[in-house]
């Protein structure tokens, strides 16, 4: 039997990680966990795991400056965990190089959710067939720069076509307000949020059945967008 | 006169010395005694000329006369000096030898003590009169004044109220300008004049402190601390000085000084004895208000606390029963002792956050952020979290799809509406749907959660917000904050929220958001974007 993924927990509750560890293991990861960011960076280095969970409540260390520094030594998606308080930390960590979001509490089975998505998406990267993602009846083939529906080819803005790129990149996960404007418009629009909202409007409209009841392009209020190829159900 | 422009500038300065000069005390005297000695000069003039040095009778009859009418006129002392003028004209012109001082005779003398004596006589007595009358003047202000008072304290509906009367009336007495400071401790609660509460800082505290410790008038015009800008008198009442009554001329220059006059004192011990009793009901007043809203606040806090403590006494028994039996028990008994535990925490967790939230919202540490979002993308995500939750409910939305971009703070309108939802489905039956709609109206946008459930009473319509409100049958066991929480958010971006009877039955909750000038289009980029092509 292959041994499965493994995973580092980074949290300075005892009782959370013997939680965690319990389900994972029995899900059938691998895993490690570190209470400091050192022991943390210095696990990240050893071990090399294949997902990273970060709680950003560390009482002694500031979780968000961690994040670039375990991107230093690992291309390995993070997923950070957060209490409701902090939102603005969670698009902070988010645009520093983690992957995905937890909130607390959260349940076992939304952890394993995105733990899979991670693993999933991370595989995706490097990976030729990965220009192709495909969602519902929909099609999107980044190479050739088309999104079909079936087999008709839907008309897509080079502003539209670059959001959806990006969400595409990074299937399943959640990407930033901030991110997406990086990569459709440039970095000097960092600020202008509405042109993302503006476009996801018009974008929803040529792709939703329902566009105020979206199956494919997700909102996730305050932090940004997720585009949904699964019908894996996940809670926040 | 004609003046020219910088001459007529002077002009009131030199209206102002002469208005001085005036009322100065020394140069009125002057002007009397001048006028006195007048009258007697001309008295004179007449008995030398008309009546002779023979009608020695009717020379003093007239001599007499004039001194009578100065003493009318103008007072004591000038009816003196005009005696003793008349007195010297009459032994220089009128008595043997002329043209001399000397007395010749015993009935000369006679004639000259008895002119002066009846003289004096009659100057005393007309001063006695006028003592009388300004007396009795006085008297009569006085007790119209104290009456005035008494009439406007009786009905006065509060402490101030009451300061404001009082002060206007005081005010009435002279050109003052009046204060009553409201003693609190060692200081001073309240100022109040006749248009209202000021600050305390505009008096001179440290005077009316001294008034007050020492029950005795301060400040200007008095011995205590005279360079005040103010005089103060304390008002003594029954518990000792509850506060202390300033005074101070209406005008800087000219006005009469304020001072402690026996009316002014009397007039603040009323004002003490109406003033006690309005603190007194007051402060009645005020610690009932306080009991009722302990009482509110314990009653408050046992519901909270026993509605905090279900869910956890419920997590420690199933939790125990699976430490203690777990072997013991069948697999389904296994499973669903797991299966409360995970409600129950989650429903503590949902308590939590509501309190939580409310305290955030109430110590201002809510950060509203506002960013250009689109309502639809806010609904949407209210729908499917909703639909995540309760798949067996049935949440409808309707949305126009041309929406203008809203700055708003996506992340707590969201919440606003998913507390209104569940506020919602808690009052609506399962099968029973709830929707949202939004529309465009007189310059904001306006969204309405509707049920089709019980509704509330008419009178819970408005008190439904209120903190901790729960409606008598309300089902579901929430802390009575969701609708709390919901205005607070509303409120912070400016927008207002109230729910009303949904016709048919059931309660819709409508809020506003302001619409904000220029947001963002879609038609203006496609444009550019089409350009730039």
């Amino acid at each position: 039997m292959t041994p499965g993924p493994s995973i580092l927990i980074i949290d300075d509750d005892k009782k959370m990680i013997r939680v965690f560890a319990t389900s994972l293991e029995t899900a059938g990861y691998r895993v490690f966990d570190a209470s400091s960011g050192q022991r943390a960076l210095e696990e990240v280095r050893t071990r090399n795991p294949d997902v990273v969970l970060l709680d950003l409540g560390l009482p002694d260390i500031d979780g968000l400056a961690l994040v670039p520094q375990l991107r230093v030594h690992t291309t390995s998606p993070i997923i950070v965990v957060s209490a409701r308080e902090q939102e603005t930390d969670k698009v902070k960590a988010l645009d520093a190089g983690a992957n995905d979001y937890l909130t607390k509490p959260f349940s076992v089975p939304e952890l394993l959710a995105r733990i899979r998505v991670a693993l999933r998406s991370h595989a995706r990267v490097g990976d030729t067939a990965s220009t192709v993602v495909t969602f519902g009846e929909y099609t999107f083939e980044l190479e050739m720069r088309r999104l079909l529906r079936g087999d008709r080819p839907v008309h897509l803005s080079p502003t539209e076509f670059k959001l959806l790129a990006t969400l595409a990149r990074h299937a399943d996960e959640v990407v930033t307000t901030n991110t997406l404007l990086k990569e459709a418009w440039g970095s000097a629009f960092r600020t202008r949020n509405g042109y993302v909202r503006v476009y996801m409007h018009s974008l929803r409209r040529k792709i939703e059945e329902d566009p105020t009841r979206p199956k494919y392009l997700v909102n996730e209020s305050g932090l940004g967008y997720r585009l949904r190829t699964s019908s894996e159900s996940i809670n926040r | 006169m004609p003046f020219t422009e910088s001459q007529g500038s002077d002009a009131p300065v030199i209206k102002k010395v002469s208005k001085a000069i005036l009322n100065n005390e020394l140069v009125r005297g002057a002007g009397r005694a001048l006028g006195a000695l007048g009258l007697a000069a001309a008295a004179t003039v007449f008995s030398f000329g008309v009546l002779g040095r023979g009608d020695i009778t009717n020379v003093t009859l007239l001599y007499l006369f004039e001194i009578a009418a100065v003493s009318v006129w103008m007072g004591y002392r000038p009816s003196l000096l005009a005696a003793v003028g008349s007195a010297l004209a009459l032994d220089y012109l009128f008595l043997p030898p002329y043209g001399t001082l000397i007395i010749g005779s015993g009935r000369e003398i006679l004639t000259f003590g008895g002119m002066f004596a009846t003289a004096v006589f009659i100057s005393s007595l007309n001063e006695r009169l006028r003592k009388q009358a300004r007396a009795a003047r006085q008297s009569e202000r006085r007790m119209e004044a104290l009456y005035g008072l008494a009439r406007e304290l009786v009905d006065a509906a509060s402490a101030d109220e009451l300061c404001r009367r009082s002060v206007s009336q005081v005010e009435l007495v002279g050109s003052l300008t009046a204060c009553i400071l409201i003693r609190r401790g060692d200081g001073f609660a309240r100022a109040i004049r006749s248009g209202g509460q000021v600050a305390v800082e505009t008096e001179d505290v440290g005077a009316a402190n001294w008034a007050a410790a020492h029950l005795e008038a301060a400040g200007l015009g008095t011995r205590n601390c005279p360079s005040a800008m103010a005089c103060y008198i304390p008002l003594i009442a029954a518990r000792g000085c509850i506060g202390v009554l300033s005074l101070r001329a209406r005008d800087q220059a000219g006005g009469a000084q304020p001072r402690a006059s026996s009316l002014i004192v009397s007039m603040a011990r009323q004002i003490a004895m109406a003033l006690e009793r309005a603190l007194l009901s007051e402060e009645k007043q005020a610690a009932q208000i306080e009991a009722e809203t302990e009482r509110i606040r314990s009653a408050v806090l046992s519901s909270v606390s026993h509605d905090l403590r279900a869910p956890l006494a419920v997590i420690a028994s199933a939790s125990s029963t699976l430490v203690e039996h777990g072997d013991r028990l069948l697999e389904p008994a296994r499973t669903e002792m797991s299966r409360i535990i995970n409600d129950e925490a989650r429903r503590l967790n949902e308590l939590l956050k509501s309190l939580l939230d409310v305290t955030r919202l109430q110590s201002g540490g809510l950060k509203v952020t506002h960013e250009w979002e689109s309502l639809e993308e806010v609904v949407g995500s209210t729908l499917r979290r909703v639909d995540e939750r309760n798949n067996d409910r049935h949440l409808r939305a309707n949305v126009p799809s041309d929406l203008p971009l809203l700055r708003l703070d996506a992340i707590l309108i969201e919440q606003v509406l998913l507390n209104l939802v569940d506020n919602a489905f808690k009052h609506a039956l399962s099968e029973q749907a709830v929707e949202i709609e939004v529309a465009i109206r007189d310059g904001e946008a306006i969204v309405s959660v509707i049920d089709h459930g019980k509704g509330v009473a008419a009178d819970e319509v408005t008190k439904i917000f209120d903190k901790f409100y729960r409606s008598e049958d309300a089902a579901g066991g929430g802390l009575g904050l969701g609708l709390t929480i919901a205005r607070g958010i509303v409120e912070a971006h400016g927008g207002r929220i109230w729910a009303e009877h949904t016709s048919g039955g059931g309660l819709t909750v409508h809020f506003t958001l302001p619409l904000s000038p220029a947001p963002p289009r879609l038609a203006g980029f496609e444009a550019a974007e089409r350009a730039s092509l």
